[in-house]
């Protein structure tokens, strides 16, 4: 081995491909003796039968598998699960100071009296807001998977009108009468959980759950078509994004003026941001709805 | 009160064992749907009735018409099949 002329040529060929030559100098290192391919085709009862036992092995030993995997995992969780401190007691590093302060101070802090409200969205607002943005771009993949076009391509807006009127007419009469009677109950009650948020149970998260089941009921029962009168794909997007806007601009707003040692302006803020978190759960819930029923909004 | 908390318990338990044995996937989407309900009163009980709400709304409600909207796109339920 000469190291020399070795290098001579790691040079050269440095240049040349510094100027530009893609073509080595040397072809011999780079090019590796050619073979011929071994063209191996079996038949197709050989075929066949190797896809059987290929099963078949598969098969033997799937079970097998299966259970030494759960195994595995059962005894690794257990394991851990033992390593932590036993549930209830004193000494436990959950029993700090913060639930404390959160039970005690949560109200003048925040302005809300319902603890649970005043932890989701003022003290751990950030985790809600994530979760939120989850929400949102969950919705918005499902739509680039699932959208049909809104060009009219040959007559496709035509028959879909015909399809829904032919929906309407035959439609379940018991879903129609008891939707009929069910879905004002149902709103009302959403409306009603979303802005009692900040006193009683409820919120953003269940309220805007329970909007969207209602929106899901009406739109089963009396077809698509009506939904789309007061909220077509336009409206929809932009109640989906105003959502999310809103309460990014309103918890910033809130981090930045009620801020420690600053007085807090904002005690009722937690309404606005429950009624945005409604908003995207709300839509997130029928959009997911309606883009798998028929792939529209 | 703590009777009933025990059934529930039970039942919830049963629920989950039975919803992978079942063979059709109709039933399994019900038994899971029974699941969540009975999750849902024992939040209630537990005194958590935010969670309680949620979970009647997504367990019992959305998350079962999503099963029965993705079995009916495979037809895996009766009366599907021509479409």
């Amino acid at each position: 081995m000469s190291n020399g002329p070795e290098k001579q040529d790691w040079r050269t060929r440095l240049v040349s491909w510094v100027d530009g030559d893609r073509e080595p100098k040397d072809q011999s290192l780079f090019v590796m003796e050619q073979r011929h391919r071994r063209r191996f085709l079996p038949t197709e009862e050989e075929h066949e039968r190797r896809e059987k036992t290929r099963l078949h092995r598969f098969f033997n030993w799937y079970p097998v598998a299966a259970v030494f995997i759960a195994l595995t995992l059962v005894t690794v969780l257990l394991g851990t699960v033992l390593q932590m401190p036993l549930f209830g007691q004193e000494s436990n590093p959950i029993n700090n100071e913060v639930a404390e302060h959160y039970l005690e101070h949560g109200e003048e802090d925040t302005g809300s009296s319902n603890a649970v409200t005043a932890m989701i969205l003022s003290y751990r607002g950030f985790d809600t807001l994530g979760e939120s943005c989850v929400l949102f771009l969950a919705v918005t993949s499902v739509m680039m998977l699932l959208l049909k076009d809104g060009e009219d391509e040959d007559g496709k807006l035509a028959r879909r009108s015909a399809r829904e009127a032919d929906q309407e007419e035959h439609g379940d009469i018991i879903l129609k009468r008891t939707a009929w009677v069910l879905t004002p109950f149902i709103f009302l009650f959403a409306i009603y959980v979303l802005l009692n948020g900040e006193t009683s149970p409820g919120g953003g998260f269940s309220g805007g759950t329970i909007l969207g089941a209602g929106l899901i009921l009406f739109s089963s029962a009396f077809g698509q078509r009506n939904v789309r009168v007061i909220m077509d794909r336009k409206t929809y997007s932009f109640i989906r994004t105003f959502g999310l806007m809103l309460y990014a601009l309103l918890y910033g707003a809130y981090i930045f003026f009620g801020a420690n040692g600053l007085p807090n302006y904002l005690a009722g803020m937690a309404l606005l941001i429950d009624l945005a978190v409604g908003l995207v759960v709300a839509c997130t819930i029928y959009g997911f709805y309606a883009l798998f029923s028929t792939g529209e909004i | 009160m703590i009777v009933l908390e025990y059934i529930l318990l039970i039942s919830v338990v049963v629920c989950a064992v039975a919803a992978p044995l079942c063979k059709r996937p109709l039933v399994m989407v019900i038994v899971y749907m029974a699941f969540s309900l009975m999750m849902a009163v024992l939040w209630s009980l537990l005194q958590s009735p935010d969670l309680a709400m949620t979970e009647a709304a997504v367990g019992a409600g959305i998350t079962s018409i999503l099963f029965f909207l993705t079995l009916k796109k495979i037809h895996a339920l009766k009366g599907t099949k021509d479409e």
